[in-house]
């Protein structure tokens, strides 16, 4: 199974109304990796992760998680399998408390059990969390909330992890903070699919990036092979 | 108005408050969680009515008895009514309008399917407690007083649900959040079925608690639903405590407005002070404005 | 949206028109005329809701109080100021209209629509409860009754004209005449500037905010416009029922009533009213027997149409060709 990819999509589609956003689009996410989705505003970036979690409607294609096709599994059933996300901009419960956001995240009764036990792992990484237990979610800071969001992804014990836009909207000093963490949680095993505009923050830490100009992947490869690229560059400088 | 009037006017606002509020936290409820305005919420209340009055009076099936199935077999209804019709809607283009009109014809369909089959004579059940008790100048029938005691243990029992469970946290978190709940594995379409049912168990137990008082026929919903619409606009649309607050203002102001004029302009009173808060503050009295 | 009227367009509309026109002269069976005359007055209450919650994106659901007031307004003006109707239903308009800019200027500010509906329903049950408790005036539920009919003239070539409640004729064409005027005013208004921009607007509210329009007078124009037609419908329907009651004129059936027809027809089409109200008010008469079952019906045909088919009836032609042609 090592070598299996966690994660592959092939050919995947996705339309909005009439107009397409995802045009035949594959990727492959191997087991412990983290990869990189890349792309400028409106490539479609956000829409891969959307797809795979069910959030976004796929026309065609296929996306197979660990080797089982999960096209058409519904969002609600994916933290069974061992899929979880950080939605973009963190989309706390911002009502409620910390303690009941975090708890939220092992919800599904096929993780609930080994609740007490996420729990402590997840305020091992964020301290944070344990101080502020009883503060309404909504109030805190953006940096905060994202911990917030990512400890609640946590506690269903995921295999995969997706992030979308993990930096948007961040401190530079939060989002070192935020890079070193999903460093850590990768270190556990989970692998990671992210998305983000910037090339130079994605390469810190991912091992593998695909870069969508216009729903459609034109270049994909290792952090270096897609630094030096000429594609790059003339996606994001139109050179 | 002489003092002990006064008094016994805030009291008797309070009793028939606290059902309104009922009435309006199904609604709140409802609409908080999915957005959207059931207007087929009066006829839960006339359905969990009838079903009460059949069991109790036709069936001679002891009340303590009948008003706890009659307020299952309304939940139950409540989860067939959305699964059959909303549950189509929601998410659609339009869908904001077109459950409103939806729950519009679900309310004529009901009412109508009542009349055929219950006839339109005035049904009622009798006292289900009899006596008075006397405080001082105030003689209170333990009939409204038990009115009060139910409206409070619902309210605290709905509150104990929707803070303290798994699933009053489902339908919290879904409520703020549908994408948010749903990645962490909780099934929005399966919270929104609960929701209209104990929506419409809400509205059968103010039904089962003034079916004594006030008589059941197949229209009585429409006036209860419009009281219902007063008391979340008061409230704040969608917010549970809201309609609760809202419910309790309604019934006193109403007592004492109407001792000051008349019956017949009950609701009028209720209607302007609604307009008057759309207008004022169209988020409710008692929740922070929205940014 | 709208395209200029084409040929066969005015060609229907025409032809509609005819028809319309030459039924009296066909039959005079007073029964028939009066659905059709009922019909008429529903079309132009429907067409005007359609003009504000179809075109103009405000999901009212408290019209039947403008339908009230223009009743009452003209009725009580022709009983106790003693003025010809052919004056008074115009008084009973214009005080529709200064209801609708009471009621209209605040729901412009919600967003909600389901405020909106809540607002405009509570306005409506306030304005019914007022007619039913001002007795000395109204009569509340006991009836209004004793209200002029419409006086009669000499038209050339006809002769004398008198309306009668033996001879339905002359109101057949009065509404006749006032329907086109409405439909017409209503067509002209929405292919105006106006009625572009809430067009153009109205699906896309916040992009418009951004951009700094405010359509407030446009929107506000729109409601004065439907509240005036509707309230001439409901004077109309004053002097020619002749008997008024808070139920009848301004109870909440009417306005369910009116917003099936729009739904059935079809919203936000022009046609689409003028076809729910035939087809609601002629099956009800057709199945005057199963009378018991008509609001059962009315019901079940607004949850299926908002289910299978939600942009209405008229819609259902281009509907089923495009299934065929997927085929």
């Amino acid at each position: 199974m090592a070598d299996t990819p966690i994660l592959t999509i092939e050919g995947l589609n996705v339309l909005y109304g009439d107009y397409q956003v995802l045009w035949d689009v594959s990727m492959q996410v191997g087991q412990g990796e983290v990869v990189a989705v890349l792309g400028p505003n409106g490539s479609g970036k956000s829409t891969v992760l959307k797809a795979i979690m069910g959030l976004a409607p796929a026309k065609s294609g296929k996306v197979m998680f660990e080797g089982r096709d999960i096209t058409r599994v519904p969002t609600h059933e994916m933290v069974s399998l061992g899929i979880s996300m950080v939605l973009e901009r963190r989309r706390l419960f911002s009502a409620m408390t910390v303690r009941e956001n975090v708890l939220l995240g092992a919800y599904h009764h096929s993780v609930s059990k080994d609740a007490r036990r996420q729990l402590e792992w997840v305020e091992s990484l964020f301290p944070i969390l344990a101080e502020r237990r009883d503060q309404v979610a909504g109030k805190m800071s953006g940096g905060e909330q994202q911990m917030v969001a990512i400890a609640r992804s946590l506690m269903s014990k995921p295999r995969l992890l997706l992030m979308d836009e993990p930096y948007l909207g961040l401190a530079p000093r939060i989002v070192k903070q935020i890079g070193e963490i999903i460093t850590r949680i990768n270190q556990d095993g989970i692998a990671v699919i992210f998305n983000e505009q910037n090339v130079q923050l994605s390469f810190g830490l991912s091992n593998h990036g695909y870069l969508l100009e216009g729903g459609r992947v034109v270049l994909s490869g290792t952090g270096d092979e897609m630094i030096h690229s000429d594609v790059i560059r003339r996606v994001y400088l139109g050179v | 108005m002489t003092f002990s009037l006064l008094i016994e006017q805030i009291i008797n606002g309070l009793i028939i408050g606290s059902m309104y509020a009922l009435i309006g936290s199904g609604l709140a409820l409802v609409y908080g969680t999915m957005r959207v305005l059931n207007l087929a919420h009066g006829e839960f209340y006339m359905l969990g009515g009838y079903f009460v009055f059949f069991l109790a009076v036709t069936y001679g099936v002891p009340s303590y008895l009948a008003i706890p199935v009659a307020i299952v077999a309304t939940f139950i209804l409540g989860m067939l009514i959305q699964r059959l019709t909303i549950h189509y809607l929601m998410g659609k283009e339009g869908w904001q309008f077109s459950t409103i009109a939806a729950t519009l014809g679900l309310s004529i369909f009901l009412q109508n399917a009542a009349l055929l089959m219950f006839g339109e004579q005035f049904e009622s059940v009798p006292y289900y407690l009899n006596g008075v008790i006397e405080i001082g100048s105030i003689r209170l029938p333990l009939q409204r007083l038990l009115i009060f005691v139910v409206a409070i243990v619902t309210i605290g029992a709905m509150t104990f649900i929707l803070k303290k469970t798994r699933l009053g946290w489902a339908i919290r978190a879904t409520a703020q959040d549908r994408d948010a709940a749903a990645v962490v594995g909780i099934p929005a379409e399966r919270i929104y079925l609960i929701t209209f049912g104990l929506a419409g168990a809400l509205g059968a137990i103010a039904a089962a608690m003034l079916a004594p008082i006030y008589a059941i026929n197949p229209w009585s919903g429409l006036p209860i639903l419009l009281k219902g619409f007063v008391v979340v606009i008061l409230g704040g649309l969608g917010s549970f405590p809201g309609a609760i607050a809202g419910g309790l203002l309604l019934g006193v102001v109403e007592a004492i407005g109407v001792q000051l004029t008349s019956s017949e302009w009950r609701d009028v009173i209720g209607f302007a002070m609604m307009i008057g808060v759309i207008w004022w503050r169209p988020w409710g009295l008692f929740g922070k404005k929205p940014t | 949206m709208f395209q200029p009227v084409k040929p066969s367009q005015w060609l229907v509309i025409a032809a509609a028109i005819l028809v319309m026109a030459a039924v009296p002269l066909v039959t005079r069976n007073s029964y028939l005329l009066h659905v059709l005359i009922l019909t008429m007055i529903f079309g132009i209450f429907a067409s005007a809701w359609n003009l504000v919650a179809g075109f103009g994106g405000m999901k009212t659901f408290g019209h039947h109080a403008f339908f009230g007031i223009g009743a009452y307004v003209s009725a009580l003006l022709s009983i106790k100021a003693g003025w010809s109707p052919w004056l008074t239903i115009w008084f009973g308009a214009l005080a529709a209209t200064g209801a609708g800019l009471f009621i209209g200027l605040p729901i412009l500010r919600i967003k909600s629509m389901s405020h909106v509906a809540i607002v405009t329903l509570g306005f409506a049950e306030i304005v019914r409860i007022v007619i039913s408790n001002l007795q000395t005036i109204t009569r509340g539920e006991l009836g209004l009754w004793g209200i002029r009919p419409f006086e009669g003239f000499t038209l050339p070539f006809f002769g004398e004209i008198t309306f009668s409640p033996a001879d339905k004729v002359p109101y057949y064409y009065l509404i006749l005449l006032l329907l086109i005027g409405s439909t017409a005013v209503i067509m002209l208004l929405m292919r105006s500037r106006t009625g572009l921009s809430i067009i153009a607007m109205r699906d896309a509210e916040d992009a418009a905010e951004s951009l700094g329009v405010n359509l407030t007078r446009q929107k506000l124009l729109v409601f004065a416009v439907s509240a005036f037609l509707v309230g001439i419908a409901g004077a109309f329907y004053a002097h020619y029922i002749s008997i008024l009651t808070p139920t009848a004129a301004v109870g909440i059936d009417l306005m369910i009533l009116v917003i099936a027809m729009a739904l059935v027809g079809g919203l936000s089409t022009f046609s689409g009213p003028l076809v729910g109200a035939l087809l609601l008010t002629g099956t009800v008469e057709l199945l005057r027997d199963l009378d018991q079952y008509r609001l059962l019906v009315y019901g079940a045909m607004i949850i299926l149409i908002v289910m299978f088919l939600p942009k209405g009836l008229t819609t259902l032609g281009p509907v089923l060709r495009k299934r065929f042609a997927s085929r």
